[in-house]
């Protein structure tokens, strides 16, 4: 079974409302756009497309860092730190270090710390480690064996879209 | 974990149906730096400074990787700087090397850039390959 059909059932109540703070997630109306999208935003046959959204699938593990001024699903397994803007973990996931976002929605498992300004965690996450967090959600489920903290961007922790973006050599 | 130190690079995985490993995508704006890890297909259009390690790899229009690639088909539309390990290779007009590309099966498209050597080898240095050696300076 494909992983990106994994969540359908669960899709009303962790539906995450971009853009849109001030809506508690767990009453958000499924927006329309997103109801006629097909449930599967990946075609795994096309070769090349510029699709800036990444995925890393269950097949990929990744050590190391992963930082982007995009959108992150993560289904596979990464050792080291995620910065993305809506990170998501889905549920058989793993990420061992810390994962920073505007929008961080957890299913699988994280063992490090969650910083981001809204945070979900579903009945399937398993969360080792503190949430720094403005706005959170957990679902009745969710393992957590850390601190939840509201203080995200009181402290010195910066938030990923101003840090300066290193500068790769373009030809 | 290290990656597996020994696999076969002519061979799609064994036991695993390709269905059963979707894509995974690198978009625009994703740089990595590190080691990436897999067996089935992977496409990268972001920046990864590393090492990868994967069963089919496009590296797309605005992908660019530095380091070591290991794979079974590679297809580079972008840029790569550095060394190539693949039994199957194609060379984009718009790809840009830098770096040496091993393989057994080679495409270039006219308009490639290439600069540096494209050994060929036999079967059997893709049949049990392992870790790619220590890059000469």
């Amino acid at each position: 079974m494909s992983v990106f059909t994994r969540s359908d059932s669960k899709d009303t109540t962790i539906r995450p409302a971009t853009e849109k703070p001030e809506v508690s997630v767990t009453t958000t109306t499924p927006e329309f756009n997103r109801a006629t999208q097909p449930v599967q935003p990946v075609s795994h046959l096309t070769p090349v497309q510029s699709q800036s959204m990444s995925v890393i699938s269950k097949a990929l593990k990744i050590t190391g860092q992963l930082e982007s001024t995009e959108n992150i699903q993560i289904d596979g397994e990464v050792e080291g730190d995620v910065r993305g803007v809506v990170v998501k973990v889905g549920q058989n996931a793993k990420v061992k270090g810390s994962v920073y976002g505007d929008e961080v929605e957890l299913s699988g498992t994280v063992d490090g710390k969650i910083e981001a300004k809204k945070v979900v965690l579903t009945s399937s996450a398993h969360m080792s480690g503190d949430v720094i967090h403005q706005d959170i959600t957990i679902q009745s489920g969710a393992y957590i064996a850390g601190h939840c903290r509201p203080e995200y961007g009181k402290s010195q922790s910066t938030p990923i879209l101003s840090r300066p973006k290193e500068v790769l050599p373009r030809a | 974990m290290p990656v597996s130190q020994r696999r076969t690079l002519v061979r799609p995985p064994l036991g695993r149906k390709e269905a059963e490993l979707p894509t995974s995508h690198l978009g625009r704006a994703l740089t990595i730096r590190g080691i990436l890890d897999t067996e089935g297909e992977l496409h990268i259009q972001g920046s990864v400074l590393g090492q990868i390690n994967a069963d089919r790899l496009v590296i797309g229009a605005e992908g660019y990787v530095e380091g070591d690639v290991i794979a079974r088909d590679v297809r580079i539309v972008g840029r790569v700087k550095g060394r190539i390990f693949a039994y199957q290779v194609t060379l984009d007009s718009s790809a840009d090397i830098t770096g040496r590309v091993f393989h057994h099966l080679v495409t270039v498209e006219k308009g490639a850039k290439i600069d540096g050597r494209m050994p060929w080898r036999p079967l059997n240095f893709f049949e049990s390959f392992e870790q790619p050696p220590e890059a000469q300076s």
